[in-house]
């Protein structure tokens, strides 16, 4: 099972990204958990993700995420800005997945 | 090189974006007012029902004024006394931020500000009513003073209980009854200097913070708000951090919502009174009128065009994915997958669109063409034309948003054909099999 948390500043602009990257896992038929928070609520359901990816627009609170993540040893990182604007679900999965094998 | 220019001014832009969204005061402030927000819009709804424009028409006017002050308490129990919540909210999420008992910073801060507060009501002309808190204290008028009271006090609060100045109870009393004694001291303290504070400002000097603050701070600051020019570089600033891909108002906003929001509150309060509406500029004004049309920037128009008239695949991909989340505004997927961000063919339209439309906004409502927005508070992510009529309480007010819907397309449109024509030319390469890739 793999857990990706998305963050932004509601979770409302990335919920459409969710959607397609759940549509792309399955498709892979791939277990995976995908879902999206405001930054308030980020640093609280970061213990249950594998991984953590930033909404581009939210860029700045990458340094801040990243010294929470240490507690739990996961990475974060921010979504590359065109597959964020097209919602390309594959690609962010794939960003996601590498980011949790370089780690493990 | 325009690149490395760009790179240069991002790395500067991030880390400032990233201390003012992280600094702990302006975080404490966007939670306190978002705290109101249920309760704003609660209030909203019972005006608009009050307000409805065919209502004189079915109602006899005995019949439509009990109708309407039935109503009234609604607003008036949520948005006229706005302040209480902001300054529960503030004591209490700056205590939560600082770890400590966070519902007693809630409640010492609310008690620290009524103790500021003359409980007495001095009428034009009558007798001084004794024993009542006049209403708008505790809105409008109180606003900055709460907002300044409440900070001060959970600053008091959370640093006597650091301090460990606390009353502790033996272990075996039940935890309720040990923290009550625990925020004794610290309580005890933080009233006391109000009240003191208090003393001296009405015994000595014959006046009340209320007045005080009002006077030097919150009508300065307010009045200028409400200016079109500084209205003007607000959204030029906000356009520029979105351009650098940075999310704008969350930075702008936590700056000027105290602001906004007390302009928009004075317009409610005097619409229901008299039916005028004094600020153009106002909460409303930000969010109906400059992200209300497609979202930040005024995309809708930018999607639509790209939907109809642009002829290369890639703009029409993001056209058709961004007019779904672009009619509610919410406008990431052409913000990033046109992209605006950093593409300097962009930037001209990107910040001249918007500062256009919102002067000839300011135009239309200032000469009395069109109402300015009540104060109501509409959500952001109402879609254009509804939320113009819903916030100004008239059809002008969401022809206003057709206008200037058509401005935002003239604007933008010669320069979506030239990059439309850039990307053909690349896709007809691409297509033909001899991919000349260009590694851009």
């Amino acid at each position: 099972m793999k857990k990706i948390l998305l963050a932004c500043s509601s979770g409302m602009s990335t919920s459409l990204l969710v959607t397609k990257m759940q549509a792309y896992a399955k498709q892979m038929d791939e277990e995976a958990e995908i879902w999206a928070v405001g930054q308030d609520q980020a640093k609280k359901e970061m213990e249950k993700a594998d991984v953590v990816l930033i909404g581009p627009q939210m860029s700045f609170l990458k340094s801040e995420l990243q010294k929470e993540a240490q507690k739990y040893g996961i990475p974060v990182e921010v979504i590359d800005m065109v597959a964020y604007g097209l919602a390309d679900g594959q690609k962010v999965y794939e960003q996601a997945l590498k980011l949790m094998e370089e780690r493990s | 090189m325009g690149q490395s220019w760009f790179d240069t001014l991002s790395r500067v832009l991030v880390p400032i974006a990233g201390k003012l969204n992280n600094n702990r005061y302006l975080k404490v402030l966007r939670d306190a007012f978002m705290l109101a927000f249920p309760l704003t819009i609660f209030g909203s709804v019972a005006v608009v029902l009050a307000n409805l424009p065919f209502l004189d028409k079915v109602m006899s006017e005995g019949a439509l004024n009990a109708f309407r002050s039935a109503l009234g308490v609604a607003p008036q129990a949520t948005m006229g006394i706005m302040s209480v919540f902001v300054v529960f909210g503030i004591g209490y999420y700056l205590s939560k931020n600082y770890d400590v008992e966070a519902i007693f910073g809630g409640a010492i801060a609310l008690a620290s500000f009524l103790m500021l507060t003359p409980f007495v009501l001095q009428p034009e002309g009558k007798e001084a009513v004794q024993n009542v808190i006049p209403l708008d204290r505790l809105g409008a008028k109180g606003m900055f003073l709460g907002m300044i009271v409440a900070f001060v006090a959970g600053e008091i609060y959370r640093f006597i209980v650091q301090k460990d100045i606390t009353i502790k109870m033996p272990a075996g009393v039940p935890p309720a009854v040990s923290r009550s004694f625990s925020a004794l001291i610290p309580a005890f303290f933080t009233l006391s200097v109000f009240l003191i504070i208090n003393i001296v400002v009405t015994q000595v000097f014959r006046t009340n913070m209320h007045d005080v603050i009002y006077q030097a701070i919150q009508a300065p600051l307010v009045g200028l708000g409400s200016g079109i020019i500084p209205t003007l570089i607000a959204i030029f600033v906000t356009q520029i951090l979105w351009f650098f891909g940075l999310h704008g108002q969350i930075i702008i906003n936590s700056v000027m919502d105290p602001i906004w929001n007390t302009l928009s509150l004075e317009n409610l309060n005097s619409y229901m009174d008299t039916g005028k509406v004094p600020h153009i500029i106002s909460k409303q004004f930000m969010e109906i009128y400059t992200v209300g049309m497609g979202g930040t920037g005024m995309t809708l128009a930018v999607v639509m065009a790209m939907m109809f008239f642009m002829k290369s695949k890639q703009m029409k991909q993001v056209g058709k994915l961004a007019i779904g989340p672009g009619i509610f505004n919410v406008n990431e997927p052409v913000i990033f997958g046109l992209p605006i961000v950093m593409n300097p063919l962009i930037l001209f339209p990107w910040i001249i669109a918007p500062m256009a439309v919102t002067l000839v906004t300011y135009v239309a409502m200032s000469t009395g063409l069109v109402p300015p927005p009540t104060g109501v508070a509409v959500p952001w992510t109402v879609p254009i034309f509804i939320n113009g009529i819903m916030a100004t309480n008239s059809l002008a007010g969401g022809f206003l948003q057709l206008v200037n819907f058509a401005i935002v397309l003239v604007i933008w449109f010669p320069f979506l054909k030239f990059i439309d024509r850039m990307n053909l030319q690349k896709e007809k390469e691409e297509g033909s099999g001899e991919s000349t890739r260009t590694a851009s």
